[in-house]
């Protein structure tokens, strides 16, 4: 009779299952899952994977030990007949062994913890480059970042450069969360009243997925954000580019209707111009009052704290992360916010929603997608683009004045001496350039055009992004500033 | 003798209260059930409404299960998954594995020790009754459609007004209080049972294990559950009546109630796991055919835990930013707390080395148990270390680790001691067939259920998400935990068919059917409602084993010097004592040797589930409605009342025989 299972078949079998359950343990370990912690992004996250590693032999040897004692002692010692066996009340010399090989085995897992503890959870160190401060707010289910030292605010994606420590101060306003980028380092939560302190490297660029891991009500499962690390120059790129004005919409365009729109059913929750000046401790306190208000009346508010949407066409997500930023799903998102998410306070509370009994959004179809086009529309006005126009013919300062305008000057400096957009108004400039440096006042304009950062007026910040203009465009640029009087 | 007191028995006092039913004396029928004062019918009583609990937080989980089994799911909504988990872990908690190890607390602590009921049985009665009351409470709030949705750890402020403004948690913090005083109540009654009621000659050093950890984990429910209290009253009348305990907005520091929940949260850790630890210190020597090895080491490593157990409640706040000090000291002191439950699983495994293994369904749970706890404990280890933790706090790891903690550890180690027992607690057999079946079943449905969500955390998913997206690459691995649900439930549903089975067949199981060591199979199965005939005089640990087998006495004491050492007997057999003072709750009386007859018990009494009903229904009331409240405390003072006028025994009619 053929046995289907005989020994060698077994053999083959287990081998077989054990490959599968090897392959499956694998797939599943795989770190290149989006929030694999072994997907190592940077030096805490790898420390912290390099413990775990430690431990787990640790455990591994444990266990097998533990594991085969008790598998060998049922079988080795499995009753084979009816005499009863030596009545051992114990071994103590035993007994303290194994009291005492575990404690050893703990102060080997306790150093390295230690050491950890103190190097993860004191601030990032500040010898492994230039720090960036970011403070990350946890809100009921987004993430607000702001960037103090450049005045930038921006929610649900948080760029950084690569190889430089970015230090986030951890906040909430209304319940915990918890700041979670498995890749780049462990969590640490946001607890309202008690800030908090987390510091991480990303060694490449790209985008590190993260989530909230405490768990804070209805949409805790679609609270997600990103980190989006740059190289260095592209980092302030995006700084600059958050800090220059969109593209400007063309009058009657849909972008432009969906303005006015935005402005009239959005606005009051919704920033959408934090690149102008100053507009940086305007939006923390507007945060602040529009929270204060949904707190002092939750259930009739209007009011309540929303993500800013400054430059949101750059964004690769919408919701908190969870659906990709594309038109159809901007529009769906702003009909119904419920259907992609639940819960989300904009749907609670917005008149524009509460004014109809299905809580959908009470405006026209071509509305919405306005409001979407505009939405996506909101991009820094790309400078490189119009980078070293070919202007021709006229003088120097005609040609200076057409460039002003072709690559965008007059977007941040007014020609009006009693206005400030972002940077200072350039009336006067002439004279007041030979006194602000050592520098004549040619060489100081031509200093500040091929390197704003260089001397920052009083008052202001560098936001200033200027395209690579060639040397006879620059002293065209100067002729024609310094005619403004 | 007990009944004439002066001032008790001779005037009959209680008939100055009027009497609305008549004391029942009948053994059978519904009121009997709901006045019994006899432990191991409570303890029946307990079994059954917590199994019934455990079938409904099993529903629960597989619910969830089902949810999780694909990405971006929809067949529960967001806010049903947050009870579903909130009531899963409150369920299985305070529901299940605590009223289970009850019901073993009071099958067994008397039969080991030798008692014929607890210290005070009425109130025994009343703990079972208020866990009763308060878990249908607690349950209620499914029927409204508002059960809590916060988690079982209710954090605030998600748990406050403000953020969650359903009922939800109004009837957490109402319903785990109700809870919390029968827990108080029952621990209480088993120090005092435990420390007062042993046999003669049973000293602290000769008590079973089980006894032992039952006594510990008494301590830890009498020390942790009132601040368990605390931070729920405060809850509550920040939800009820607007104080500001928790409220951020007005300054109430969220942080508080992490330290506070979790002060009672570690050690009810312990008080789960600990009478697991006992139940399968009971076992593994009985189906080894050996004494439990190093008993000293072994309880005092069950003292120790019950102690640092209240110094390691910040490692479930690794991530709360309590900076690096704190941080490091608890780490240190959980990976501490290692020490000595390593201790316990090495001193296991001795126990069975060069033993005689039976491979019992009750053995190979224990034995299991030993296995899956093992895994949760060096688990358990791994979150120790801070900078890990930081990776694997709120993931799946964790739910894989307290998993394996608390159904690999205490309910393996529960089923274990409901196979090792039954026969004891009915005088039949459960089928050893349906059992392995069961016990095999269960052990693969857990294992593929929870192992695989160890990778689950460790591939970044985070725990209480109601969905996940497609692209996580966590689709495999929750269909794999999900099918080991299903597998698992199966296997407690092979649980079900084989009592039913079993109750069919009725296989007799005599008085000693695994050749047992403790007191309690010395007595006839089931026992008698007095226990004990006579009350034994103990002279060894496992002594009904050496009374068994005399000739291994000197085998055990062999090179041990304790057992030369004539330790004092429990306090209240001294000689002297007995003479002068009588309990006068449970006229227990060591010493007896009338062979049954004339042996008191307490007679049957209505009151505790009269009082645990107004107690109840006032909880109801807080929930804002006055005249319910009202209701409740006129049934509360009538329960009360009448408890405290009733005497322990009916005055014996004129013309019977008084007893003694």
């Amino acid at each position: 009779m053929q046995h289907w299972l005989t020994p060698s078949n077994f053999n083959k079998l287990a081998l077989v299952v054990l490959a599968l359950a090897a392959t499956s343990i694998l797939a599943a370990c795989s770190p290149e899952h989006p929030q694999s912690t072994f997907g190592y992004g940077g030096p805490v996250a790898r420390d912290q994977g390099d413990l775990f590693i430690l431990i787990f032999w640790i455990a591994v040897a444990v266990f097998i030990v533990v594991e085969g004692a008790i598998i060998y002692a049922a079988i080795r010692y499995r009753r084979r007949d009816d005499k009863i066996p030596k009545q051992v009340h114990g071994n103590t010399k035993l007994e303290i062994t194994w009291t005492v090989l575990p404690s050893i085995v703990i102060a080997a897992i306790a150093v390295p913890t230690i050491i950890g503890i103190w190097e993860q959870q004191r601030g990032a160190p500040t010898d492994m480059g230039d720090v960036l401060e970011v403070e990350a707010i946890g809100h009921r289910w987004w993430f607000e970042f702001r960037y103090p030292n450049q005045e930038v605010v921006t929610a649900n994606e948080m760029h950084i450069p690569v190889g430089r420590p970015v230090n986030v101060q951890l906040a909430s306003q209304d319940v915990i969360h918890s700041f979670w980028v498995p890749k780049l380092a462990g969590k640490i939560d946001m607890v309202p009243l008690n800030d908090n302190l987390l510091w991480f490297i990303a060694e490449e660029p790209g985008v590190y997925d993260g989530q909230c891991a405490e768990f804070c009500g209805i949409a805790h499962a679609h609270m997600r954000f990103r980190v989006i690390a740059h190289t260095e120059e592209g980092f302030q790129q995006w700084v600059a580019g958050m800090r220059t004005p969109p593209v400007a919409f063309e009058s009657g365009s849909p972008e432009q209707q969906g303005q006015t729109l935005f402005a009239t059913h959005c606005k009051t929750c919704h920033t959408d111009d934090s690149w102008r000046q100053d507009a940086y401790s305007l939006e923390i306190q507007q945060q602040d009052s529009r929270w204060a208000t949904w707190l002092d009346d939750i259930e009739n508010s209007r009011i309540v704290s929303a993500p800013n949407m400054t430059h949101y066409g750059d964004r690769l997500f919408l919701g908190a992360g969870i659906k990709e930023n594309s038109r159809e799903n901007l529009i769906k998102w702003i009909n119904d916010p419920n259907d992609i998410k639940i819960g989300t306070s904009m749907q609670a509370h917005a008149a524009v929603y509460q004014e109809r009994d299905d809580n959908k959004i009470n405006l026209s179809s071509q509305e919405v997608e306005n409001i979407a086009d505009y939405l996506l529309g909101l991009v820094p006005g790309d400078i490189e683009q119009l980078a070293a126009p070919q202007i021709t013919g006229g003088t120097p300062e005609e040609r200076g004045e057409q460039l002003f305008v072709s690559i965008g000057c007059n977007a941040c400096h007014s020609l009006d001496a009693d206005t400030t957009i972002v940077g200072p108004s350039l009336i006067g400039i002439a004279d007041r350039a030979g006194t602000r440096t050592s520098l004549s006042a040619e060489d100081y304009m031509r200093q500040s055009i091929n390197d704003p950062a260089a001397f920052i007026v009083d008052g202001f910040t560098n936001s200033m992004v200027v395209p690579k203009l060639p040397a006879s465009q620059v002293d065209d640029l100067i002729a024609y500033i310094s005619t403004l009087k | 003798m007990q009944t004439t007191h002066p001032g008790v028995g001779s005037e009959p006092i209680s008939m100055r209260f009027p009497r609305i039913f008549p004391r029942p004396k009948s053994d059978y029928g519904i009121w009997s059930w709901i006045s019994t004062v006899d432990h191991k019918r409570i303890g029946t009583l307990y079994a059954v409404t917590s199994f019934l609990w455990f079938l409904v937080g099993g529903i629960e989980a597989l619910i969830m299960r089902l949810q999780l089994s694909q990405a971006d799911n929809t067949l529960v909504d967001p806010e049903l998954f947050n009870q579903l988990f909130t009531m899963h872990g409150t369920t299985m908690v305070f529901l299940v594995v605590m009223p289970l190890s009850a019901a073993f607390f009071n099958w067994l602590v008397p039969l080991q020790i030798g008692a014929r009921d607890v210290a005070f049985p009425r109130l025994n009665a009343l703990s079972y009754w208020i866990f009763l009351f308060g878990s249908l409470f607690l349950n209620f709030s499914w029927f409204v459609g508002d059960a809590p949705n916060g988690g079982w750890f209710g954090y605030a402020p998600n748990s406050h007004l403000a953020f969650n403004p359903t009922h939800g948690m109004t009837y957490w913090v109402i319903g785990l209080n109700i809870l919390g005083i029968a827990s108080i109540a029952a621990g209480l009654n088993f120090i005092v049972t435990i420390l007062n009621m042993r046999a003669p000659g049973m000293t602290l050093t000769k008590m079973p294990v089980f006894t032992w950890m039952t006594f510990v984990t008494s301590v830890l429910i009498v020390l942790a559950l009132p601040v368990l209290t605390v931070a729920l009253i405060q809850l509550q009348v920040d939800r009820l009546y607007g104080t500001h305990f928790y409220n951020t907005a007005a300054g109430g520091d969220p942080v508080l109630w992490q330290h506070v929940f979790w002060l009672f949260g570690h050690p009810e850790v312990y008080i789960l796991i600990l009478p697991a630890m006992g139940i399968v210190s009971e076992i593994l020597p009985v189906f080894s055919r050996k004494p439990l090895f190093g008993y000293t080491f072994l309880v005092f490593a069950g003292v120790a835990i019950g102690f640092m157990g209240w110094f390691v409640w910040s490692h479930h706040m690794f991530t709360v930013g309590l900076g690096p000090a704190a941080n490091s000291a608890f780490a240190i002191s959980t990976m501490a707390i290692a020490i000595p439950t390593g201790v316990k699983i090495f001193n296991w495994i001795g126990t069975m080395w060069g033993g005689s293994v039976r491979f019992s369904t009750a053995m190979l749970f224990a034995i299991s148990f030993i296995a899956m706890f093992t895994i949760g404990g060096l688990s358990g280890v791994m979150h120790a270390s801070v900078p890990t933790d930081a990776q694997q706090q709120d993931t799946y790891f964790v739910v894989a680790h307290f998993h394996y903690v608390l159904f690999g550890g205490a309910i393996m180690a529960i089923f274990g001691g409901i196979y090792f027992w039954w026969p004891k607690a009915t005088g039949y057999m459960l089928s050893e067939g349906w059992g392995k079946a069961n016990w095999l079943l269960m052990l693969i449905g857990f294992n593929l259920q929870f192992a695989p969500q160890h990778w689950l955390g460790l591939d970044g998913m985070p725990r209480r998400v109601f969905t996940y997206a497609e692209n996580m690459g966590w689709e495999n691995t929750n269909m794999y935990a999900s099918a080991g649900g299903f597998l698992m439930a199966f296997g407690v549903l092979l649980f079900l068919i084989n009592v039913f089975y079993s109750a069919r067949k009725r296989v007799p199981a005599g008085d000693d059917p695994w050749d047992g060591r403790t007191l309690e199979w010395s007595i006839a199965s089931p026992p008698p409602h007095y226990n004990f005939e006579k009350i034994p005089n103990v002279e060894h640990r496992d002594d009904w084993w050496f009374t068994k087998h005399p000739e291994l006495i000197a085998e055990y004491y062999h090179d041990e010097h304790e057992g030369e050492l004539r330790a004092p007997s429990g306090a209240q057999f001294d000689d002297d004592v007995e003479d002068e003072h009588h309990d006068e709750h449970t006229s227990d009386h060591h010493g007896d040797d009338d062979h049954g007859h004339g042996i008191h018990l307490p007679d049957m009494s209505y009151y505790p589930f009269i009082l645990a009903l107004g107690l109840t229904i006032v909880g109801a009331g807080l929930m804002t409605i006055i005249p319910v409240i009202i209701i409740g405390v006129v049934i509360l003072l009538w329960g009360l009342i009448g408890w405290s006028m009733e005497p322990v025994n009916d005055p014996v009619p004129e013309g019977a025989s008084h007893g003694h």
